[in-house]
């Protein structure tokens, strides 16, 4: 039987907002978890910090549904202790989605005049 | 420093599942070491804010990850009992039963025996008896002039009295006879009752020769009344007299059969101190304890004794408490005797489905080692398996409450109605917390075992062996769980052998007068309407010739108490002249019976005559049971001797029948003494007939003969006297049925126990079996190896069976008549049958050995 990608994808739609940051911080390579806490942080300009359970038990989760994956141990280099994550092809068209998603709901917000219109 | 931290975080990560932790332990304390070393530099409010955040985790986060685990445990479980179909169906099945059986027995235990009495939640409510220590009198009625006396001194008690009776009910269509009690107004204060329309009694109500008023229960209103709504301040006619109906009392509230309730008015000064007929209930006062009360009463008792020693010599109280007295210790022994075996049976069933447990964890042995090679943890193999379990009993308790509750109204119809409260019986909120409980202990019980053979896996053993390797410990543990199922058969079959052989015992008792084809009836004449007992006497007399020349009628007697009517009559007496008394008294009961009494009942006449019927020939002549006559006189001649009734005075004894049991199949009979209902009669009588065939039309006969002699009286609690019996023995008969029901299952699935050992058994010894077989060996003796082992599982499962048996029948005794708890035909009549029951279900697999083919057995090596 094929699998309907599409269908997938939207079944986990809306994602959790940990997830949503999780992929975002994994778009540009692979990072290990310390890594992405911190590109969170950065990106939010401290206001998200992740703790690492809600990190570990988001990346559980993640893995499970296949939207992340962990690296082979050497494959990424110099720090072997730590285990490194990166997106999967499915992720990121899940990020795709969700990110589709939120700016059509954007859109529609400003349609109805609750946010205002970009100059 | 940083030791200290990461040390506190590793405890909050014990609040984790275990998975959870293998997996990301580590890298979470990576995490929190980087994060601690960034918080640091940003001061203390970022610290602080990092341990909230952690606490918080642990608090929202950990629960979610175990019930994640849970999750996926259940799925994988539902999915591998899937697979296994049959296994689950018999576990499932076998815990329903256990379950379904245990709950309903528990639903009748919580209604009649655990409850407390809505009136009395608190036991402050006692009923007070007389007692007499010099005539051997336990728990007698009281004499009005002494609850009189009671309630004037008492002041620890607040109490009450009634005599209960019957009332003819007129003017609503064909006269009705109901129950009736006449009750000081204190009763229903006392038992908490409340009128569900008028008033109820005050003691104005209770002044001698006060207006006739009555109340009626809501069952009467509706019955007799057709419930009509302006019923209180209508006329009722009661016995002759129209009384004002002045309340209804809600069905039931008044834990005494009566419909009808008229205020009891005591005149003391023209009451006798020595009749004893009130039936006397108290409620402890405030601040007062139980203790005091009965003291108190006690020194009462003895002060009456020295005013009035010719009545109250010798005469004392005693106490039970509401909940004693509605609920026999009998009743409540044998309800726990039931709950006993029933758990007993789910026991059994239990170690079933560990059985099975075991023999399906031996057979996934290369699953399990398999896993635990690939790295899942021993714990999560532990986990899973307790799982299993945890679904099978999820599901067999589900199934086991709902056939409960199926069940209940079912058994609560074909329970004796000697039951106080089972009808309240019903599957209700803490029946199905001790279900609840019930299986929470099951799944603990038949999980334990499965769970540690799976935790010991051994995984290169198990590899290398495969699926069918020796797993010897599983097999030793499922022999073990076999005997015990034996032992356990053994003890209910001894239980249930003794209580049947009791209850067969009780039913073939020497009754001393024949039940068979025996009608008894009933009747009430009013003193209005036939005045004096020459007037009563003569309407009797019409009634049983009439009766006696009827098509069908062999005879036909009068009586004031049939045999196993639910009532006695007794009093002391002395004997005149020398006896074996040595001028004591003797308690007797007493009967007023007609001359064809004996005949009709076939009691025989041992030695002298009969009544004549005449009251110049009967009067003060006396006719004694057998053992009455040998207490007093010995062997000697007893005819024309005399004795002394009380206030009656002299009787001579004219006459000596044979003993009869009228009361209590387990008591031996009574002394008993019969007068002529020719000097005597009560208001109420009952009149005995024997049919010829059948007694089915001896009801209607009997209301044709009175109404054609007088339409307006009214006759009631037809019965026979077979069905007396049987609802005397009708407790004892619940007993053995229902634990012998339980013993049946109970070797049933036991014997399916030692079925699926042996048959496993000789699943894993097909390789030994085909090469004794392909060295010589013969039929014979294959199964002789198969049949010992069974044989050797049983005996050893008999042994500890018959030692528990002796030391739980003990327990039993006060349910047993006649038997011995260690009758050794009883054990032996059981153990024969657990033998017979094991050899049975031992010889299917013993057959299966024999035809192993000893080539396949061997080439599968």
């Amino acid at each position: 039987m094929p699998r309907d990608i599409g269908a997938e994808v939207h079944a986990l739609l809306p994602l959790p907002p940990a997830f949503l940051h999780i992929l975002i911080a994994l778009g540009d390579g692979e990072r290990h978890g310390y890594g992405i806490m911190q590109n969170v942080s950065e990106r939010t300009a401290g206001r998200i910090r992740m703790s690492p359970g809600t990190l570990y038990g988001s990346i559980k989760r993640m893995l499970a549904d296949g939207l992340i994956e962990e690296l082979t141990a050497g494959a990424a280099g110099a720090d072997e202790r730590r285990r490194f994550y990166r997106l999967t092809r499915f992720g990121r068209r899940v990020a795709a989605a969700e990110a589709e998603r939120l700016s059509s709901l954007l859109a529609q917000a400003r349609g109805s005049g609750l946010v205002p219109r970009k100059s | 420093m940083p030791l200290l931290s990461e040390r506190l975080y590793r405890v909050l990560l014990r609040c984790y599942p275990g998975e959870f932790r293998d997996e990301y332990e580590r890298e979470m304390l990576l995490a929190f070491r980087d994060r601690l070393a960034a918080d640091r530099r940003a001061g203390r409010g970022a610290i602080a804010r990092l341990w909230w955040q952690l606490v918080v985790d642990a608090i929202v986060r950990a629960p979610g990850e175990h019930l994640d685990v849970l999750r996926q445990d259940v799925r994988y479980a539902l999915r591998s009992l899937l697979r296994a179909r049959v296994f689950a169906f018999t576990a499932i099945a076998t815990l329903a039963i256990g379950v379904g059986a245990n709950t309903a027995i528990f639903s009748l235990l919580h209604a009649v025996v655990l409850r407390p009495l809505p009136f009395d939640p608190e036991g402050r409510v006692v009923r007070i008896w007389a007692i007499n220590s010099t005539l051997d009198v336990d728990g007698f009625s009281v004499s009005l002039p002494d609850y009189v006396s009671w309630k004037e001194r008492s002041k620890t008690l607040d109490l009450a009295a009634w005599l209960n009776g019957g009332a003819t009910l007129r003017g609503t269509g064909d006269p009705v006879r109901v129950p009736s009690l006449s009750t000081t107004a204190g009763l229903f204060p006392l038992l908490g009752v409340h009128a569900a329309r008028g008033r109820l009694f005050t003691p104005a109500d209770e002044t001698v020769n006060g207006r006739p008023v009555a109340l009626i229960t809501e069952g009467l209103w509706r019955a007799q009344f057709g419930g009509n709504p302006q019923i209180v301040g209508s006329t009722v006619t009661i016995g002759e007299r129209p009384h004002e109906i002045i309340g209804v009392v809600p069905e039931g509230s008044v834990p005494q059969d009566a419909e009808v309730f008229v205020p009891l008015r005591i005149d003391v000064a023209r009451e006798d101190r020595s009749d004893h007929t009130a039936q006397v209930i108290g409620r402890v006062r405030p601040g007062a304890t139980l203790d005091q009360a009965r003291g108190e009463l006690e020194s009462i008792a003895r002060q009456l004794a020295l005013e009035f020693p010719d009545s109250n010599r010798n005469w004392g109280v005693t106490f039970s408490t509401a909940y004693e007295w509605m609920i026999p210790e009998g009743t409540r022994r044998a309800l726990y005797v039931l709950l006993a075996s029933v758990c007993c049976v789910l026991l059994i069933a239990c170690a079933n489905v560990a059985s099975l447990m075991l023999a399906r964890t031996a057979a996934r042995r290369r699953e399990i080692a398999v896993r635990v090679a690939i790295g899942a943890a021993r714990r999560r193999i532990v986990r899973q398996v307790l799982t299993e379990s945890l679904v099978l009993t999820a599901f067999g308790g589900v199934a086991g409450v709902l056939l409960a509750w199926w069940s209940v109204p079912v058994i609560r119809q074909w329970l004796p109605d000697t039951l106080p409260r089972v009808n309240e019986s019903s599957v209700n909120a803490p029946v199905l917390l001790f279900s609840l409980g019930l299986c929470a202990v099951t799944g603990v019980i038949f999980a334990t075992l499965p769970a540690l053979s799976g935790s010991r896996a051994d995984v290169v053993e198990w590899l290398k062996e495969g699926a069918r390797g020796s797993s010897g410990a599983a097999a030793r543990w499922r022999q073990t769980l076999a005997a015990a199922q034996i032992a356990i058969a053994t003890v209910l079959l001894v239980g249930a052998g003794l209580l049947i052989q009791s209850l067969h015992r009780l039913q073939r008792v020497e009754l001393g007068f024949n039940p068979a084809n025996i009608t008894t009836a009933m009747i009430g004449l009013t003193p209005e309407r036939y005045k004096g007992p020459e007037a009563s006497w003569a309407f009797y007399q019409r009634l049983l010739e009439r009766l006696a020349a009827a098509p069908g009628v062999q005879a036909a007697a009068l009586t004031n108490g049939a045999p196993f009517d639910e009532g006695n009559t007794g009093m002391p007496i002395e004997a005149v002249g020398p006896s074996r008394l040595n001028g004591k008294s003797l308690q007797a009961d007493w009967r007023m019976v007609s001359p064809g009494y004996f005949k009709a009942l076939q009691i025989p006449l041992l030695r002298g005559q009969g009544f004549t019927g005449t009251l110049a020939r009967d009067e003060r002549t006396m006719i004694v049971s057998a053992t009455m006559a040998k207490r007093i006189w010995g062997d000697e001649n007893v005819l024309g001797r005399e004795i002394t009734a009380g206030p009656a005075g002299n009787f001579t004894i004219v006459g000596v029948v044979g003993d009869v049991r009228n009361e209590d199949l387990a008591l031996p009979p009574a002394p008993t003494m019969y007068i002529s209902s020719a000097q005597y009669q009560w208001s109420t009588m009952t009149v005995i007939v024997r049919s010829i065939g059948a007694e089915t039309q001896a009801p209607s006969l009997l209301r044709t003969a009175v109404r054609e002699i007088d339409p307006q009286l009214a006759l009631y609690n037809v019965r026979t006297t077979i069905d007396r019996l049987d609802r005397s023995a009708a407790q004892p008969r619940l007993n053995a049925t229902l634990v012998g029901l339980f013993a049946a299952v109970a070797a049933l699935l036991a014997a399916l126990g030692i079925y699926g050992v042996l048959a496993y058994l000789v699943s894993l010894r097909q390789q030994e079996i085909g090469i004794r077989m392909a060295l010589g060996a013969g039929r014979p003796a294959v199964v002789g190896l198969i049949l010992s082992r069974g044989l050797w599982l049983t005996a050893s499962g008999v042994g500890a069976g018959i030692v528990a048996a002796l030391g739980v029948s003990r327990w039993l005794r006060s349910l047993m008549f006649e038997v011995s708890p260690t009758d050794p035909r009883t054990i032996g009549l059981a153990v024969a049958l657990v033998v017979l029951v094991a050899v049975v279900a031992s010889y299917a697999p013993a057959r299966r050995a024999t035809r192993v083919d000893p080539l396949l057995a061997l080439r599968s090596q």
